[in-house]
Order: structure tokens, then C-alpha cells, then sequence
């Protein structure tokens, strides 16, 4: 069904709550059915239609998995569903429309990981480091966002992938910090931290909550906090291991 | 002054970064990097004169709130495009690193005191777009209003 895809993309891409639900509500209503009611988590999607009588109810049951943030999906389901509702565009056209934006890729690799670099080599910055912590922090946030990717293809999950990121960006800048002559290494982990700190689970929660979806509001916070509890643990245990090893002093 | 204006271009430049990998479309992009950059210029000079990271966070957040507001209703776009990437900057990462780093050094006073404030400051973000919506909403409210008792006359 038309609606449940496009929610489904919506989800996937990390949209709020409200918005998929009310995407849905749009388009089914467009299509000309009265009664439909949606409730939707970040995890799935069920959608319930009516036409006329009690015994013709149908439900879809949409389980969503795996999820990642892309905004211009967010954006462009968005205007085809304004599109849909308004002009009469019919279902076959739609679900062409909607593979389309399922199939569209994202920035070129390259440009991904150069962000990423980038991302990083700010931070550290701001975060009051030097000239040098930029340069090093450029480089390792680049091999930090290549082992995420690698990580992911194999479908490891966020709270692991989170962890072995963190640890490795660990080891890279205290290794720096103890071979190069002014790198320090918290300016350089917390750069590091930046690029995988749950920002869209923190925003989508409140917006979550705001607008009454307690149960997504919560799940959603409480993927932040273990985001957040496993990047600092992948940090905290290559460091305290270096720590036993005589290289730092904390 | 020169520090403020070094630290309003790296924030712009994380932003970008940010945006590239969130995959914001790319007509959206500058105007997504001035609300990050706005938005920790924001969290800057709240923290100079207040001297509270935490009512930074606040204001910072309001900031992006309200520039994604504006971006959104003048690109008719939805306003998770704009907030995503401009509220990253202020999420507190190298606090959370400081809360690790005094745990690892077994020093609890320092761990509860930085670790209180990463959770006030995300907190603080949490409320400053909240306000920034319910703020909205009622604006909108009154402007309908508004307008059709205007109609009415």
C-alpha cells in the first residue's frame, strides 16, 4: 500500500512521529478513505482503514528496521505527499514516485568521509585544541567514519559500532599524543565523539513528546542514553588500558 | 572579537560537514549551516556574560529553533531539515568525555559535578526548542486569531 510505503521511507530516514502519521492520514484520506487510524513507532508502523461498514476494516503491520538519517528523503516524501493530496495523481504514478526516492543515493562516498573529517578537525578546535590536534583529528576522524561504514555493512549494531569507533579513535590520538610533540588527545577524542553524539535521537524525542507520542519519546531518549553510555565506555576503556600500561598519567 | 568570528567559522564548517552527512538537500545546505553557526554564536556569548554553559545550551537552542522556524516556513520545508544538523554543535560531546575521563581517574565529586551538568545540558537544549515550539504555536494562534476577527470587522 502507497501510504505504508511512504511512511515506512519517512521512518527509516528518521522523521518524528507526527509526521509520519500524518503523511499517511493524508494520503489515505486522498485516496478516499474515511476512517483510517495510524499508530506509528520507530520500529513499526500499523495502519488500520475502514471503508463503510465494521467488517471491512483491514490493518497493515509495517516492521522497520535498520535506519539511516537521510534528510532529503524526509524532505522529498514530504512534498510528494503535498503533491499526492492536492492534485489527482494516481496510485501506480505514486508508488513509481516513491522508488525513486527509496532508490536515490546519497552525497559520493568520498565527500561523505571528507565531512566526516572535517566534522572532527573543527571540534577539536573548538574544543581547544591546536594547530597540530586539527590535523590529527582531521585523519582520524576519517579512519573512524571508514571503520563505521565497514561496521555497518556487516550490520553490527549502534551501541557496538559506537563503541569500537570511540575506542579506536582512542587509540589513534594517544598514540599521536605520545609520538607527536604537541598533540593533546582530549581535544582530539572529543572531536571524535562529536561526529557519532546522538543528535537525532535527542531533537526527534522532544519533538516526540511535544506532540504527544510518549512511547517513540521514550525509546528514542533511551537510544541516546545508551549512544551516549557506549561511546563513552569505548573512550574510558582504551584509555584507562593505557593507562595501566604506564602511558599516561591521568 | 577575532576569537568570536574563528570560532563562528569552524562551527560553520562542522555544520556543513554535519549536513554533507546527514544528506540535507543541496539547496538547503547554506542556509542549514548559518543556523548551526548562529546557533553556537549563540551558546558563545550566553556563556561569556551569564557564565553558565547550561542557560547556553538554552538560548543556543532557542536560536536554532527559531532560525529553522524562519528557514522553514521561507523554503516551505520541513523543519527537521534545519534543526538536525544545527543542534549538533551544542550537544555537550566533550562533556561526556570530561564525566569519563574523572571516572577513570576514580574522582566521583568531579565525575557527579561534570556529569550533572552534561545532563542539565542536554536538558537545556530538550527545553530551548521546546519553548521555541510552544512559543510558536501560540503565535500562530494569535495571528489566526487575529485575522479573522479583523475578517470580521
Amino acid at each position: 500500500m502507497l501510504a505504508m510505503r511512504a511512511g515506512n521511507i519517512m521512518m527509516k530516514s528518521g522523521a518524528e512521529i507526527y509526521r509520519v502519521e500524518d503523511t499517511i492520514e493524508r494520503i489515505c484520506k486522498s485516496c478516499g478513505i474515511e476512517y483510517v487510524n495510524v499508530f506509528a513507532t520507530p520500529t513499526g508502523i500499523f495502519v488500520s482503514t475502514d471503508n463503510d461498514e465494521a467488517s471491512n476494516t483491514v490493518t497493515y503491520i509495517k516492521r522497520i528496521r535498520s535506519s539511516e538519517t537521510d534528510l532529503t528523503k524526509i524532505s522529498r516524501v514530504n512534498q510528494f505527499s503535498r503533491t499526492f493530496t492536492t492534485s489527482d495523481m494516481t496510485v501506480e504514478e505514486g508508488d513509481k514516485i516513491l522508488d525513486d526516492i527509496e532508490n536515490s543515493k546519497p552525497y559520493p562516498f568520498l565527500v561523505r568521509a571528507l565531512s566526516a573529517a572535517m566534522v572532527t578537525g573543527c571540534f577539536s578546535v573548538i574544543f581547544g585544541g591546536g594547530a597540530m590536534d586539527f590535523c590529527v583529528a582531521v585523519i582520524v576522524g576519517l579512519m573512524c567514519y571508514l571503520i563505521s561504514r565497514f561496521l555497518e555493512k556487516y550490520e553490527i549494531n549502534f551501541f557496538i559500532r559506537g563503541f569500537c569507533c570511540c575506542a579506536f579513535a582512542a587509540f589513534c590520538s594517544l598514540l599521536a599524543a605520545a609520538s607527536i610533540s604537541g598533540v593533546s588527545y582530549a581535544p582530539v577524542i572529543s572531536g571524535c565523539i562529536m561526529l557519532f553524539v546522538p543528535g537525532i535521537p535527542i531533537t526527534n524525542s522532544i519533538r516526540d513528546f511535544l506532540s504527544g507520542n510518549m512511547l517513540s519519546g521514550v525509546a528514542r531518549l533511551t537510544e541516546a542514553c545508551i549512544i551516549s553510555v557506549s561511546l563513552a565506555a569505548g573512550a574510558g576503556v582504551i584509555i584507562k588500558l593505557w593507562y595501566m600500561l604506564g602511558g599516561i598519567t591521568l | 572579537m577575532m576569537h568570536l568570528f574563528t570560532q563562528f567559522l569552524l562551527a560553520l564548517f562542522a555544520t556543513l560537514g554535519f549536513a554533507v552527512i546527514f544528506r540535507v538537500p543541496a539547496r538547503h545546505i547554506p542556509a542549514c549551516v548559518v543556523v548551526g553557526a548562529l546557533g553556537w554564536i549563540t551558546y558563545l556569548l550566553t556563556d561569556y556574560s551569564l557564565g553558565s554553559p547550561v542557560m547556553g545550551c538554552f538560548f543556543g537552542a532557542c536560536m536554532v529553533g527559531l532560525c529553522s522556524i524562519i528557514a522553514a516556513r521561507l523554503f516551505k520545508e520541513a523543519m527537521t531539515i534545519f534543526v538536525i544538523p544545527g543542534i549538533l554543535c551544542l550537544v555537550p560531546g566533550a562533556k561526556i568525555f570530561y564525566t569519563m575521563e574523572a571516572f577513570l581517574r576514580s574522582d566521583i565529586e568531579d565525575m557527579a559535578e561534570v556529569g550533572i551538568q552534561t545532563l542539565m545540558m542536554a536538558g537545556a537544549i530538550a527545553m530551548g526548542l521546546l519553548v521555541m515550539g510552544a512559543i510558536i504555536k501560540v503565535f500562530w494562534a494569535l495571528v489566526h486569531k487575529t485575522v479573522s476577527i479583523k475578517d470580521k470587522l
